[in-house]
């Protein structure tokens, strides 16, 4: 970044630190269309290879032409017995759950014709309230994937050889299930976490069968620290369940509730909700944070402080002696850090002002001794039973996971255990570094794997065993907050796999019969769950529901706490030059989620980044070593050293590299191999989450597929976008944001322009010639498309986190493929909504991000339609600004002239191809892959209520018009049988998909003919504006409201 | 002379020539030839309508829905609630052709039976070929034309005559169209819409209207105007939009 301080553009909001400061680099990005550096391999396609295809390519279809009389002969095959109910053709929706670090989130699945093709939250269910995240939304992908392990193996590295499951039941049951007395000490269960009561049951048995066998949990994304701090502070584990709707001041110490979080979603949707209180009361939550680098948290924060992980103790010991929780002055040893003293004073005086509404939330970097600190001061602030509360953690495990594994690892070593049951997981690659875990598990004589893929951990265990996905078994949970969930499968095993709970069953030695997931579900629900009930009745209605109402953990509200004598002022990674500090990632997670194309392929809610981790650094820190994006530095942690390039990120305090975990993955399958470097090489027992470390260059760079300076408008029009994105001091017609304050003073501000009204637009109003006049069908309602419906939908900036959830949901609803790192390079994506994110400010010292989910906003007045030399995109008469495939010839001038940048190009047939770049298999083409070649699984993962496109043609958003037809088909045929009063689709009958992910309901969809609509009230909101529509006069359909801020005076 | 030899190898003999009216003539021909052969042989009609597949089993349509009366929906029960009108499953079929013991199956003992026997056996579902088969960018559905007043025979034909069911329609984008745009041609009262045998002229008199003299058309067009608004059939340009068929 030696460039950055001159030369800087002065736009008030920027999307990244090369548009900041006007880089050379981005200046060769503006040359070009796309706005990515194409590649010569992707351009070189000389006149001689052309012809050459262009004469395969007609020899080829003139052989096929002559035998083409219809398209290939299909089968109808009915059902010998049709279950009742079952109408083919018409999606079900079966309530069941899925399960993440031990924590289970109600979902809802959609089956098509008997195939699960998309996961919705439950909005029945009392903790999650229908909210998902990005995860829960990509399972259906993992589901159909590939390269997911088919049959059993036997034998470790050359010796692998597929087996059966008799064999290996076999084998298992004797080495497992026959042993007796003292010699099952040599047997232990490593399993991940789970509150499962079937799980507990039989784990419970294999105690009783087994009492001298080893127990260990581990799950690399744990919570030991604030377990451990609970257990300081109240003298026995608890688990916070945070009621962030109740809080009028949040305070995070480096922890990101709203997205890395196994509450995450019950958080955001409790936090936007304070956020919506702005319009009803005109009052707001405000929200401190204070972490190293951009959070999802830290990114919607009203004061956020930067600083390095390792100085927030001294923050939390400055706020705990402020309010006389402990003695001192509060100011303590550290000094002044990065204006800390004032955000702390700004804290400690809206604390005062607010007991009883106010919590602090500490994440799980910071020490035990903080932690109990925390709840301290929340004890002291009246927080506990008021803004958060209180559950005893289920089991109390007396150990944390760290310390379990590390026991394991030690037992190993020592010899004392000859066969392992590992029931998920993969600590082969996830475990600490030290414990080299992979070579331990070659030294036990039996390890057993169950995993969905021949993951690392299986390429070392002598019998690896295919599980079940979470779509295809049986199986139980429970929240947070406790409520049990059941976990229905909606297919049977596409790969002939077993779930855990079936793999512990078949150990201790029951019957294939009794070990079927169902049976030992429903035994738990019979002997515990619902014991005492009419089971078949009660049953049932839990399988409707896909939970037991009324099952939450009973919050423990006496709970007192002490203040911890011992809290360090530092942590010991402040001593290095640099504090690492090792984060699960956005998409990856812990990186069980490395074979998914769709989270590989999510750009980063911070850094847009996709196919890639990377070590994250301050502005500060880049520019004295003199790196930029993309450098390849070495970072060494104690000995233990990983290379991985730099991002260079705006917001971040100096001193601290910020990587994250889940990549470099050495055996996750086709698309997670070899993607990005593996961070677990630097993660130890006793320091998981930071420790001081040493940075230097490696002196080579590496090129990362980062999205954020995508659709770039060409030198030619800079000066507009320069108008739009506002200079310095203005705000622009893209963003508008505004102060709590000042929105009091004046709520109506976002709806006027930062010039008026301009006189001249660059569109007339939108009623083509021979189009019958339209009237508005309410007062303010649209004047034009409004036959029969006005569709339209809200985006509320105030309340978007950036978390993803939104983008992942549409990807997997309307058939948007993958297109690989290769092509993202050449901002080739074919994401139909994105969330841009803008920063704002001076990337050394406070920055601010905003974050505007961008998809087509259907303009009346739409560009793209008024260059379309063909008529592909087109409106229809209620406001969808279709792009009709079939029509299309791929001029793409739609794409360029649209404003908003929101249509994507198939510049291959990305379906049918592997879409890891360079594939190429015929004539070298990318995409020439027979429809054989590809596997059929990956086709079960298609809407088949979305056109699957083909090269060569533009798409974007429909609004979900495939649910629209759905929806207004029902509608109609109900109002004909009698059973409705007017053929339309009542509000809230549809839901888009981004909508129905959302956890913080950012997004509302419905008829503007409505005037009490959700989506028309939305609309009425003085926050409301349409994004550019001040200056082309495009009058989108989708209106975004303006973001709010409330920092404090 | 050996030079003059060897250069009359590349002169083209004489008789060559007369091609020369011969290529002008399968030029000429060739270019009439080939867009008469695509126009028309590829063409909706030619591809599509008469297409007659032969089915695992020779189900009669002409005996079970003509001749016997039984009504379309007593198979394709979801047709009224659903885009996919369902192909009726074995069990339906065995209520009537039961191949059990002691119970009446008619015509239990025939072997053209035999594949929906095995499948009650075996519970594997007797493969059918599809018929009516629209690209996989068209979302026609079949509840939301017969809650509407279009009836099966509009684009089945006369089901109730075939013995093997064939395309009586070409199906092709401009034949969906010709209905969208006028679809007062096409519309009756609700309880007709099964009936394949139905005139629009029988029921004008059955409501006591003077049919005389008038036309089939005249007589349709009377009654579909009215339907269209009672049926709440929308406006043209909502009927053509791109999104009523594709997504």
């Amino acid at each position: 970044m030696s460039s950055l301080t001159p030369n800087i553009t002065g736009r008030a909001y920027w999307r990244s630190l090369e548009e900041y400061a006007d880089s050379p680099q981005f200046r060769e990005l503006l040359g070009y269309p796309g706005g990515g550096a194409i590649d010569e391999a992707t351009l070189s396609v000389s006149r001689r290879r052309f012809l050459q295809l262009m004469g395969a390519s007609m020899a080829l279809a003139g052989l096929t032409l002559g035998g083409c009389r219809r398209w290939e002969e299909t089968k109808l095959a009915p059902f010998a017995q049709r279950p009742e109910g079952r109408v083919p053709g018409q999606p079900e929706y079966f309530a069941s759950m899925t399960e993440r670090g031990g924590s289970a989130l109600g979902v809802l699945v959609e089956s098509f014709d008997g195939r699960p093709i998309k996961i919705e939250g439950n909005p029945k269910h009392p903790y999650s309230q229908g909210a998902t995240d990005a995860w829960a939304q990509a399972e259906t992908l993992n589901l159909y994937d590939p390269d997911r392990s088919r049959f059993p193996v036997r034998g470790r590295g050359e010796a692998r050889q597929r087996t059966t499951w008799e064999e290996l039941v076999a084998f298992m049951q004797q080495r497992v299930g026959e042993r007796q007395g003292a010699d099952s000490s040599r047997l232990a269960v490593l399993t991940r976490r789970s509150d499962s009561p079937t799980r507990a049951r039989l784990a419970a048995r294999f105690r009783e069968r087994h009492p001298e066998a080893g127990w260990y949990e581990w799950e690399p994304i744990n919570r030991d620290n604030e377990l451990a701090g609970t257990r300081q502070a109240f003298g026995r584990a608890m688990r916070p369940a945070y009621r962030l709707d109740r809080a009028a001041v949040i305070a995070c110490f480096d922890a990101d509730p709203l997205l890395m979080h196994p509450a995450a979603v019950r958080h955001a949707r409790d936090w936007a909700a304070t956020r919506k209180q702005a319009d009803s009361e005109m009052q707001m939550s405000r929200l401190y944070a204070a972490e190293p680098t951009f959070s999802v948290t830290g990114s919607v924060a009203d004061e956020r402080l930067a600083v390095r992980v390792s100085e927030v103790p001294a923050l939390v010991r400055a706020v705990a002696a402020r309010l006389g929780v402990i003695d001192g002055d509060g100011a303590g040893g550290g000094g002044d850090l990065n204006g800390s003293t004032q955000w702390v004073e700004k804290l400690v005086d809206d604390l005062h002002r607010h007991e009883g509404e106010a919590v602090l939330v500490v994440g799980e970097s910071q020490p035990a001794e903080v932690h109990a600190l925390a709840w301290a001061i929340n004890a002291h602030l009246g927080a506990l039973g008021a803004t958060v509360e209180l559950f005893e953690e289920p089991g109390d495990p007396q150990q944390g996971q760290g310390e379990q594994i590390a026991e394991l690892a030690r037992r190993i070593e020592a010899g004392e255990i000859d066969t392992l049951l590992v029931l998920g997981g993969n600590p082969a690659y996830d475990a600490p570094a030290e414990l080299d875990f992979e070579a331990k598990l070659n030294q036990v004589d039996e390890v057993i794997h169950l995993g969905l893929y021949a993951d690392e951990t299986a390429r070392t265990a002598t019998w690896h065993a295919p599980a079940a996905h979470e779509l295809e078994a049986w199986g139980d949970g429970r929240a947070w907050d406790g409520t049990v969930g059941v976990q229905q499968p909606l297919i049977l095993p596409l790969f002939d796999g077993k779930s855990p709970i079936e793999m512990l069953a078949l150990a201790l030695g029951d019957e294939a019969g009794e070990a079927q997931g169902y049976e030992l579900v429903r035994a738990t629900f019979r002997e515990d769950v619902l014991a005492g009930d009419d089971f078949e009745r009660a049953w049932r209605r839990v399988l409707h529901r896909g939970l037991v109402p009324d099952s939450a953990f009973e919050p423990v509200n006496d709970a007192s706490a002490d203040a911890p004598a011992n809290v360090p002022e530092r942590l010991d990674a402040a001593d290095g030059e640099f504090e690492v500090v090792i984060r699960p990632d956005t998409s990856m997670l812990d990186g069980r989620w490395a074979n998914n194309g769709w989270l590989q392929e999510l750009p980063g809610p911070i850094t847009k980044l996709t196919w890639d981790n990377v070590a994250r650094i301050s502005v500060t820190d880049a520019r004295r070593l003199g790196l930029s994006q993309g450098d390849v530095v070495r970072v060494s942690v104690g000995g233990r050293e990983v290379e991985l390039p730099v991002f260079p990120t705006p917001g971040q305090v100096a001193g601290s590299v910020v990587v994250s975990l889940g990549y470099g993955r050495r055996a996750a399958g086709r698309i997670g191999d070899g993607v990005g470097v593996d961070t677990y090489r630097l993660r130890t027992v006793e320091a998981p989450h930071v420790a001081a470390a040493s940075v230097e260059p490696a002196g080579r760079r590496e090129r990362l597929a980062t999205t954020q300076n995508h659709h770039l408008i060409d030198p030619t029009g800079e000066w507009g976008v320069t108008k739009r994105t506002g200079e310095r001091g203005g705000s622009g017609y893209i963003i508008k944001e505004m102060s709590l304050a000042s929105y009091r003073q004046d709520p109506h501000q976002a709806r006027r322009t930062a010039n008026g009204d301009l006189p001249l637009q660059l569109y007339d109003p939108p009623y083509p010639a021979g189009t019958p006049a339209f009237e508005a069908k309410r007062p303010g309602g649209p004047v034009a498309f409004n036959e029969p419906h006005a569709w339209g939908m809200s985006v509320d900036m105030n309340a978007c986190i950036g978390c993803n959830a939104c983008v992942v949901a549409c990807q997997a609803e309307n058939n948007v493929p993958v297109v690989g790192k290769e092509e993202v390079l050449v901002s080739r994506e074919l994401h139909w909504l994105r969330i841009d994110r803008y920063f704002k400010g001076d990337p050394e010292a406070e920055t601010d991000v905003v974050h505007q989910p961008m998809m087509c906003v259907h303009c009346e007045n739409a560009p793209c339609e008024q260059v379309c030399p063909v008529n592909a995109a087109i409106h229809d008469t209620e406001g969808l600004n279709l792009q009709v495939y079939n029509r299309c010839v791929g001029t793409r001038y739609c794409s360029n002239n649209c404003p908003y940048k929101v249509r994507r190009f198939n510049y291959f047939d990305y379906h049918a191809k592997d879409p890891r770049g360079h594939w190429r298999p015929w004539l070298n083409i990318p995409d020439t892959q027979t429809r054989a070649e590809v596997d059929r699984i990956k086709a079960m993962a298609n809407n088949p209520d979305v056109t699957v496109r083909m090269r060569g043609v533009m798409e974007k958003c429909t609004y979900c018009m495939q649910r629209l037809s759905r929806a207004k088909v029902a509608a109609k045929n109900d109002w004909s049988r009698g059973q409705r009063d007017e053929p339309l689709v009542a509000d809230g009958e549809v839901v888009t998909a981004c909508q129905q992910a959302c956890p913080t309901q950012a997004i509302t969809f419905g008829d503007l003919n409505k005037a009490d609509a959700v989506v028309s009230q939305e609309h009425e909101n003085p926050r409301a504006y349409q994004v550019l529509n001040d200056d082309l006069n495009t009058r989108p359909r989708t209106r975004h409201l303006a973001k709010l801020r409330n920092p404090a005076v | 002379m050996a030079s003059d030899k060897q250069a009359s190898r590349f002169v083209f003999p004489r008789w060559a020539n007369y091609l020369l009216p011969l290529l002008v003539l399968g030029a000429v021909g060739g270019g009439l030839y080939v867009p008469v052969v695509i126009g028309f042989g590829l063409s909706a009609d030619t591809l599509w309508r008469g297409y007659a597949p032969a089915q695992p089993v020779p189900f009669s349509h002409a005996l079970h829905a003509g001749e016997l009366g039984m009504d379309c929906r007593y198979c394709h029960t979801t047709v009224e609630d659903a885009s996919f009108a369902a192909i009726p499953d074995t069990q339906l079929c065995i209520s009537c052709h039961s191949p059990e013991e002691g119970v009446a199956g008619i015509a239990k003992d025939s072997p053209l039976l035999r594949p929906v026997h095995e499948s009650y056996e075996t519970g594997r579902p007797v493969e059918w070929v599809k018929v009516h088969d629209q690209a996989d960018f068209v979302y026609f559905d079949h509840s939301a034309h017969v809650n509407r007043g279009v009836s099966c025979v509009e684009c089945h034909g006369r089901v109730d005559r075939m013995e093997r069911v064939y395309m009586a329609e070409n199906m092709s984008m401009a034949w969906c169209l010709d209905c969208h745009q006028q679809p007062e041609m096409h519309l009756r009262p609700l309880e007709e819409v099964t009936n394949l045998a139905w005139d629009p002229r029988d029921h004008l008199e059955a409501q006591g209207v003077e049919t005389e003299g008038m036309t089939r058309d005249q007589a349709q067009r009377q009654i579909g105007l009215e339907l269209k608004e009672k049926y709440n059939i929308h406006s043209r340009t909502y009927m053509m939009s791109c999104s009523t068929c594709h997504r």
